[in-house]
């Protein structure tokens, strides 16, 4: 199941090379929609008691080296496949609405491109991991600088040399971690279900955790390292844009939730507040910048900086809740930035620029593209009622828990996003119409990648324990690392100091200790009781 | 002793002097020249030395060397008494010959 | 009475191909002109398939010392002898078309290629120092000669001789060093009588300490480690294209093998001393020829700058002194060759068919209308960058994974520093392949942008791609050429997914020399 899940995109994107260049386009389609299927079918079949791992599948690879072919689905994983098989199916149909020239060459990219982010959710092995992280970058980078716009190869090399420097030092840090615990392991391995249960010693988990840091926080982006964002942004055609900010960031903040806090638990206390501070920067950073720039590129790559921001505090936060947040924020931000990007593409076409200075007045004849762009905008400032406000409560609940100065910074975040989603709708939909701005209504075509987007949006906003349920076992799970003795190794379980683990989280196993957060989730009302409520 | 330095000074002197006697003689400039190495004595700045002559010195010099080589070899086998060697030297000379046959063919030899 | 020397004729079977297949060759070149580029090509290839069967064959033998102890056959011989053996293998059909072997005669280019082959193998098995010596000399005559082979371009002769003339220093150098090591470890030749001569610590006698600085120098000439790098550059790319690609591959490693096993075998005792140094060169090897990559427009300058790059890496390796150490080095090797013959092979024919030489122009906008040159030349980018999915990054992997066990994880980290350098450039001509125009001027008469154009002998592009201008086909269109590219390419990839039989292979050369080595 999961390797059909994993080889499908990039088998096809070969197979596509035999194929008359017409139809490669479809083919491509049909075969992003087989792995949309196939995810749909993993979700619906999805047991998420205890977050343990599902389907795993444990082949040998280079057994020389120490590396497996392991995958596995838990709830941390499991709808993040979804989105990427959703996202995927999305961009290729518009591209293959679009026609690109070189058609071969450009759906086998995005099909390796796909192969490779699905390898980073279902690795359980961290150098497939790492391999897959590294990989992502080689069909972006063909597909930003052979397909791109403007200034497209100066700012794929950017982009490649940015976010490589973070992930080839993270293929150190990898390599490192396996050796340096071998001989508590027995033997070089790099299953992270072997390498959490040997922590290595805390001066070493530092630097290896900085590694991983500089790899997840590049890709996030984050502040300071977010030089590559806007000129890719920029460049970048518009279906690999949907990719780009929707899809590959998570793989960023994903990382963290699945490799740096399990496997350097003590790091990732010892430089908690650092991150805090680095989410915390990215969230007004980017607020401030998209409130002041008119590119809507520019608006929306700023607004993910600080979208990512936020994904960074809530996993931070070490707590529960701040993790549970982190991951529905996660499939809320794709969910939200992939239609952007789209209506952004459809502005650009009937406008012909991408400035909202020169942009207004869609909306007098294009109601339905409108309805659909305030949807969009609602979510993306997290209107309550939407699924993003119970993501950013989560995670400014799980802040709350620990450092609340951060987090009472961070809520000024919230308003931000009201300002410049509210600026950017109103400049582009309201106001009276530019001359030579053409004001259409969407066609059909558009409709059909664009309207299922957004009836996720609101399906997740209807129930987004959907996600929040049968995430927090794994996100638990996760966290319980950062237990003093969380698998009772050196010690009889009972003797677990509960008063080392952060705010929510029990140490393993202790399934029953997850019913502890049931107020809040009462209180929100989409918690695992509300859930079970709901569920036949 | 003494006979076969009289031998050598009798029968040198005689061929010297049959020649004197009976070679014909045609002097030419280079014939008359102090050197008689193929090279004109007095060399100007646009001299250009002829490139066989290198050809052939090399030729020379390999060959030579290898031969050179044959000697000890001669000495081992008279005191070793062994296949082995004589199958060595044997693959030796095969192989100089082997770059013999080369030379030759790709025309090194032809003076041009 | 003269005692016979033991002689392992089987362990020697290869040598002896070689030796058989170079007289024949040699004699079949002077064989009328008809016939002499397909037959002698022929030829070699038969013999370097029958030297490469019986080193297969030997892989499964027992280790043995050839000749009286001056040659030893093991794992790391072999295995380095087959990975030359290929490397000359995929370059006898690009010389097919090539205008340095046309002009110099088949039979002779492939003889002084055979004569290179057979000193590298004697190098990879030299246990001492006179063998040594010699079979280094035997390896680089011949390449010297290669490099010049060119007559009618003065580029060619100007590599040549600056070859020759760098060579010849550092072969001098390690000439006076191995001098010092016979005198310091009282009159000992052989690797280990050397290694018990001189014991464990070097700092008490300096006679041995200048002849190892003066031998690794020597060495690291010959597999251009920086600061001995400079004439890389130079010679790569004055030298007939083909012949670069089989120096920078079959050179390296054949001098890597020697490297490590004089460095272990013979100063084993002492590798804590020497460790730091060979470390600290590495690391500059690896910026010097990164930085050094960046600014050029001749691809086969910036290949040789990468070379110098690469050797750092491999000299990670090989200073560890560990088994996992040698494997990883001689796995980098494998995979070195690979994906440097790949890329070489399409320069070389995209120098016949345009007149950009081999000016990063003239593979601009090929991603078009030559789609397996554009992937196969991409690929080979990708895997010496060192990107996944590539037997490239298996071997950095498998590098990093040895250097972080043998306690050198900052020479590690300096490997992926110098990679994310390196990617600037190799994503320059990547960038050049798929996302720049093919150059609008015809080449002809775009002649004033490149130098090489005006020299005679050079091919002009006469309108129709992949033809020269006789009309015969060149390179490109050669099904040959062609197979071997696509070849190399297709391995590259292959090992990059399923790398353990290519590590189990590399895995033979740490065995040979287990018993000198280090665990991990």
């Amino acid at each position: 199941m999961l390797v059909a899940i994993f080889a499908i995109p990039v088998a096809v994107g070969l197979i596509g090379f035999l194929l008359p260049a017409r139809i490669v386009g479809w083919w491509a389609t049909l075969g992003a929609l087989a792995s949309l299927a196939l995810a749909v079918v993993l979700v619906a079949g999805f047991d998420a008691t205890g977050g343990v791992l599902r389907d795993v599948v444990d082949e040998s690879w280079i057994p020389q080296l120490g590396v497996r072919f392991q995958l596995g689905v838990d709830g941390l994983s499991v709808f993040l496949v979804l989105l990427t098989s959703l996202l995927w199916a999305a961009a290729v149909l518009w591209s293959a609405l679009q026609a690109p020239d070189r058609p071969r060459n450009y759906f086998f990219m995005l099909g390796l491109a796909q192969t490779a982010t699905l390898g980073c959710f279902l690795a359980q092995d961290l150098l497939l991991f790492v391999l897959c992280f590294d990989l992502m970058l080689v069909p972006l980078y063909f597909l930003v600088g052979a397909w791109g716009t403007g200034d497209r190869i100066r700012a794929t090399i950017k982009m490649i040399v940015y976010t490589l420097v973070g992930s080839l030092l993270m293929l150190v840090g990898a390599i490192a971690t396996a050796v340096l615990s071998a001989d508590a392991t027995g033997g070089i391995t790099f299953s992270l279900e072997v390498l959490r249960r040997f922590p290595l010693a805390d001066g070493t988990q530092y630097w290896i955790f900085c590694f991983f840091a500089a790899a997840f926080l590049v890709k996030m982006p984050a502040v300071v390292v977010h030089g590559w964002v806007v000129d890719a942004y920029r460049s970048c055609p518009l279906p690999v844009l949907i990719l780009l900010g929707g899809v590959l960031s998570k793989v960023a903040a994903y990382g963290f939730l699945r490799i740096v806090i399990p496997v350097f638990p003590d790091a990732s206390i010892h430089f908690q507040e650092l991150l805090l501070i680095i989410g915390l920067a990215s969230i007004l950073y980017g607020s401030a910048m998209a409130f002041t720039r008119t590119g809507l590129r520019d608006i929306v790559a700023f607004s993910s900086i600080a979208q990512m921001g936020f994904i960074t505090l809530g996993i931070f936060s070490l707590s529960g809740a701040g993790g549970d947040g982190s991951v529905l924020q996660m499939v809320n931000h794709a969910l939200v930035v992939a239609p952007i990007f789209l209506i952004i593409a459809l502005l650009a076409e009937r406008t012909g620029t991408e400035d909202i200075r020169a942009m207004g007045g869609m909306a007098k004849r294009a109601p339905v593209l409108a309805a659909l762009f305030i949807v969009v905008t609602m979510a993306l400032l997290a209107i309550p009622g939407s699924a993003n406000f119970v993501g950013e409560l989560f995670i400014l609940k799980g802040v709350f828990e620990t450092k609340v100065a951060i987090a009472l910074i961070a809520s000024s975040g919230i308003a931000f996003a009201a300002f410049y989603a509210l600026r950017m709708y109103q400049r582009t939909m309201h106001n009276p119409l530019p001359e030579g701005a053409d004001s259409r209504e969407l066609t059909l075509r558009e409709g059909v990648v664009l309207v299922p987007l957004v009836a996720c949006i609101v399906a997740l906003a209807l129930y987004p324990g959907l996600i929040t349920t049968r995430g927090q076992d794994s996100v638990d799970r996760s966290l319980a690392s950062l237990c003093e003795d969380p698998y009772g190794i050196a010690g009889e379980p009972a003797a677990v100091v509960e008063a080392d683990c952060p705010p929510g989280i029990e140490p393993e196993p202790a399934p029953e200790a997850v019913a502890g957060r049931g107020g809040f989730d009462a209180w929100t009302g989409y918690g695992p009781a509300a859930a079970a409520g709901v569920a036949p | 002793m003494i006979v076969f330095v009289g031998l050598g000074v009798i029968v040198g002197g005689a061929f010297t002097a049959l020649n004197h006697v009976l070679g014909p003689k045609r002097p030419s400039r280079v014939k008359s020249e102090p050197y008689e190495c193929g090279l004109p004595t007095e060399v100007t700045r646009t001299f250009r030395f002829g490139i066989s002559f290198y050809m052939v010195a090399m030729l020379f010099i390999l060959f030579d060397i290898e031969v050179v080589f044959l000697y000890p070899v001669g000495v081992l086998l008279n005191a070793s008494d062994s296949v082995f060697v004589l199958v060595e030297i044997a693959l030796f000379v095969f192989l100089l010959l082997v770059g013999f046959v080369y030379v030759w063919r790709r025309g090194a030899l032809n003076w041009r | 009475m003269i005692e016979t020397p033991a002689i392992d004729y089987g362990a020697l079977s290869p040598i002896i191909a070689l030796v058989a297949g170079i007289c024949v060759v040699l004699l079949v070149g002077l064989i009328g002109p008809r016939g002499r580029r397909g037959l002698s090509s022929a030829l070699t290839l038969a013999t370097l398939a029958a030297a490469a069967g019986l080193l297969v064959w030997q892989l499964g033998e027992p280790d043995a010392d050839l000749v009286a102890g001056a040659l030893r056959s093991d794992g790391l011989s072999i295995t380095i002898g087959l990975i030359v053996v290929a490397a000359a293998a995929l370059v006898v059909p690009l010389q097919l078309r090539d205008p340095a072997a046309e002009e110099a005669g088949f039979g002779e280019t492939h003889t002084l290629l055979l004569g290179s082959v057979l000193g590298m193998l004697l190098l990879a098995e030299a246990q001492n120092l006179i063998s040594f010596f010699v079979a280094l000399e035997l390896l680089s005559i011949p390449l010297y000669v290669l490099c010049g082979s060119h007559r009618s371009r003065s580029r060619s002769l100007e590599s040549g001789l600056k070859y020759l003339i760098v060579g010849s220093i550092g072969s001098a150098t390690l000439l006076y060093g191995s001098a010092f090591i016979y005198g310091g470890s009282g009159g000992a030749t052989d690797f280990t009588a050397i290694a018990q001569g001189i014991g464990a610590d070097l700092a008490d006698d300096p006679l041995v300490l200048i002849g190892i600085a003066l031998v690794a120098v020597g060495l690291a000439f010959k597999v251009s480690i920086a600061p001995f790098h400079q004439w890389t550059p130079d010679v790569y790319e004055g030298a007939p294209t083909p012949i670069t690609a089989f120096m920078a591959v079959a050179t390296k490693a054949a001098a890597f093998a020697v490297f490590a096993r004089f460095f272990i075998t013979a100063l084993g005792p002492s590798a804590d001393q020497w460790q730091p140094a060979l470390a600290a060169l590495a690391a500059v090897t690896i910026v010097v020829g990164n930085v050094g990559a960046l600014g050029q427009d001749s691809l086969k300058r910036l290949l040789g700058y990468s070379g110098v790059a690469q050797a750092g890496y491999m000299l990670t390796g090989l200073l560890l002194g560990t088994v996992k150490g040698i494997d990883a080095l001689v796995f980098y090797l494998a995979a070195y060759m690979l994906i440097n013959m790949a890329a070489f092979a399409v320069i070389a024919v995209r120098e016949r068919e345009t007149a950009y030489g081999d000016d990063i122009t003239a593979v601009q906008g090929i991603g078009k209308d030559r789609p397996a040159l554009a992937w196969s030349l991409t690929i080979s980018m990708l895997a010496l960058a060192g990107l996944p999915g590539t037997a490239g990054f298996i071997g950095k992997l498998f590098l990093i994974e040895a250097a972080v066990a043998g306690n050198y994880t900052w020479l590690g980290v300096f490997i992926v520093v110098g990679s994310m350098i390196s990617l600037v450039y190799y994503l320059r001509v990547v960038a050049a392949i798929w996302m720049r125009p093919a150059p609008r001027l015809a080449p002809a008469m775009a002649g004033a942008s490149t130098e090489a154009a005006g020299e005679p002998g050079l091919p002009r592009r006469t309108g129709e791609p992949g033809r020269t201008p006789s009309g015969a086909p060149s390179g490109g269109r050669c099904w040959l050429v062609l197979g071997a590219i696509l070849a190399a390419t297709a391995a590259t990839v292959a090992f990059g997914i399923v790398p353990s039989p290519l590590i189990d292979f590399s895995a033979h050369a740490g065995e040979g020399l287990a018993s000198m080595l280090g665990p991990g």
